[in-house]
């Protein structure tokens, strides 16, 4: 009998044979391609842009936003250009929406599409104003770079680039009035990324601390140190009720720990003595 | 009170000749090992399972747009102790596939899988794949992105089927991807479908095991259960130990054990099953950068991706698995000990050697 069974699932396994290579299109996907859920469109101002077909220095423009923060937050290339990135011909169709580079007077226009507040408050400022009055003045890329943009920090006010265009003097002021709020966003922002490698998941103050930090940036771009320093209290005390959040909820793991450790203890404990009495009775 | 009480039993259920024969009568074999407790072991990881599974129950959300937030959120920070029964369910499903894997291994060196408990080994496997279907289907249910990804390679796995392969893999998803159906679909497997066969199964496995009586094993001196068994006759000990209070005390600090285990993993490694992927959720547009299964699908996984041809891996494991399931009809050997058969020995070990290292590759 089980010699039957076992040729019948040797028969079973013929046809694995017979169909050898079937499935190698499954095999590639399964080895390499992006796991189905919803495949992600090739984009194809990235892979033209990528191409040998490109002088060096536009295929430097993809290398260079892959690095970038946009690229980490999916902000591609259509959501400041412009045109359709699934149409290989009509990718940089006007009709299509495509607005190439911005002239240097209209790139605080060009980020102020997603970057609502900050530029405001930068067409406020001396730098926005001179910008619009047609002199040579900052726009964002200045400081922020165009593709290779990174996550913004105090770092960017740097006496290696303020001096481009001024003495440092007034830049190393307002360093100095951001320096105590920046350090502590820069603070709360590791503690939630702690929380989160704790198994936390900090929805509600990564909010806050977002909205806060948006905040106190775009004011930061009216380079107006005197408003700067009006406000840092209002700042300050927003960023101490995260951090009271934060240290609340260091607490209550750090509660957690000692309760799992004591019912570890306490079954350790029992476990011992029933395995002492099994002795015993042995 | 008491007394009065058990008497109203004793007239309704016969409680005191249960107890008589199932506790104070019941002798167990003198050479039985600590290894005989692990199927106890595993009916008590089932019930914490249950009991933790229904408190999360109460405040999960089996909708895509509520699942991550009502376990991440409600469940770990707004429900009093909702952390340690998440945590309790998670770490104990995986004890509770390792105390089944274990049980069946053991199971398999003493050869107490031989006749006439056939039908108990083919139960013990259906539940060790109940078990292992029960962890795939209940990993989904967070909704984040390891759960998702880890779905998305699992359901893909079928497909290496030639014609049935797409028509089973969008069952399992209710469609082409992984979806907020598939959420549905696998929120019934787990909390709806699977639990009735798995109790239909469990009494079953349960029945045949006080039927046949417990099986002594093969390393100690007594085995005097003769082969071939032509008729019906329940194992029984008279010379053995009292189930209670010895082998009791024995199953008991197992358990005291096994809890103890389970809480050492929550006090010290309490994100060893929640990577940081766990706290993002669920984004088809995002694919992370190691995707993999449940560790106890990793090997399949690894098999699945060095074999060459798909078909053939799938249908290497299900031939396996067949085997595995039927083992018992395939094995009239009377020779119980798996010491003094090598071959068998050889090929265990090198199943076994080979599951670990394809594990580890598969993690790697």
């Amino acid at each position: 009998m089980r010699y039957l069974i076992l040729s019948v699932l040797m028969i079973f396994m013929l046809p694995s044979w017979g169909t050898a290579g079937y499935k190698q299109e499954f095999e590639s996907e399964f080895m390499t391609k992006t796991w189905a859920g919803v495949q992600v469109e090739e984009n194809v101002c990235i892979s033209c842009h990528a191409s040998d077909k490109m002088k060096p220095e536009y295929r430097e423009i993809t290398e260079a936003w892959q690095a970038s923060w946009h690229a980490q937050n999916n902000i591609s290339c259509e959501k400041c250009h412009g045109g359709d990135p699934k149409d290989a011909v009509l990718a940089m169709s006007r009709e299509r929406g495509f607005v190439g580079s911005p002239q240097p007077k209209n790139v605080p226009e060009f980020c102020g599409k997603c970057h609502i507040a900050i530029v405001t408050k930068f067409l406020e400022s001396g730098h926005g104003k001179a910008l619009m009055s047609g002199h040579k003045a900052p726009n964002c890329v200045t400081c922020h770079g165009s593709h290779n943009i990174q996550k913004a920090s105090i770092s960017i006010i740097s006496e290696q680039l303020c001096t481009k265009c001024h003495t440092y003097e007034r830049a190393k002021v307002m360093k100095q009035a951001l320096f105590l709020t920046e350090s502590k966003i820069e603070e709360l922002e590791h503690n939630l990324e702690g929380l989160k490698r704790e198994g936390i998941y900090p929805v509600t103050d990564e909010r806050n601390l977002f909205s806060t930090e948006a905040e106190f940036r775009a004011l930061f771009h009216t380079v107006d140190v005197n408003l700067v320093k009006d406000r840092t209290d209002e700042f300050t005390s927003r960023l101490d009720k995260i951090d009271n959040n934060i240290q609340a909820t260091y607490r209550e793991l750090k509660f957690r720990k000692n309760f799992a450790a004591f019912l570890m203890l306490t079954f350790a404990g029992m476990g011992i003595v029933v395995f002492l009495l099994n002795q015993t009775k042995d | 009170m008491w007394k009065n009480l058990r008497h109203w039993l004793d007239v309704r259920i016969g409680l005191d000749g249960i107890i008589q024969t199932q506790v104070i009568d019941y002798r167990i074999p003198k050479n039985t090992n600590i290894f005989y407790t692990l199927g106890f072991l595993a009916v008590i990881a089932y019930i914490l399972q249950a009991i933790t599974g229904i408190v999360l129950l109460i405040y999960y959300v089996p909708h895509p747009d509520y699942a991550f937030s009502s376990v991440q959120e409600t469940i770990m920070t707004k429900v009093p102790y909702g952390w340690l029964f998440r945590e309790m369910h998670t770490v104990g499903s995986n004890l509770l596939i390792l105390i089944v894997m274990l049980h069946m291994i053991t199971v398999f060196l003493m050869g107490n899988y031989k006749r006439p408990r056939e039908l108990t080994w083919l139960g013990g496997g259906l539940l060790l794949i109940i078990t292992v279907i029960f962890g795939f289907s209940g990993y989904l249910l967070p909704w984040n992105q390891l759960s998702y990804w880890a779905t998305t390679v699992v359901t893909s796995m079928p497909t290496a089927f030639p014609l049935i392969g797409e028509p089973i893999a969008r069952i399992l998803r209710g469609g082409d991807h992984v979806t907020g159906m598939t959420l549905s679909r696998f929120f019934a497997l787990h909390v709806a479908i699977l639990p009735p066969i798995f109790l239909t199964l469990v009494g079953i496995h349960l029945f045949l095991i006080n039927r046949t009586g417990i099986s002594a094993t093969p390393f100690g001196k007594i085995d005097d259960e003769q082969r071939p068994l032509t008729e019906y006759k329940r194992k029984s000990y008279p010379e053995g130990y009292p189930y209670y209070p010895s082998f009791f005390q024995k199953q008991m600090y197992m358990m005291m054990a096994y809890f103890a285990i389970m809480f050492f993993i929550i006090t010290f490694l309490p994100t060893l099953n929640f990577p940081d992927a766990v706290n993002s959720p669920a984004d088809p547009l995002r694919t992370p950068a190691e995707i993999k299964p449940a560790w106890y699908l990793l090997a399949p996984y690894q098999l699945m991706k060095i074999i060459p041809n798909k078909f053939f891996g799938i249908m290497l494991q299900l031939i396996l698995l067949i085997v595995f399931l039927i083992w018992p009809f395939l094995d009239t050997q009377k020779e119980k000990n798996v010491m003094k058969r090598p071959i068998l020995r050889g090929v265990f070990i090198f199943l076994l050697a080979a599951w670990v290292v394809l594990l580890y590759w598969g993690r790697s």
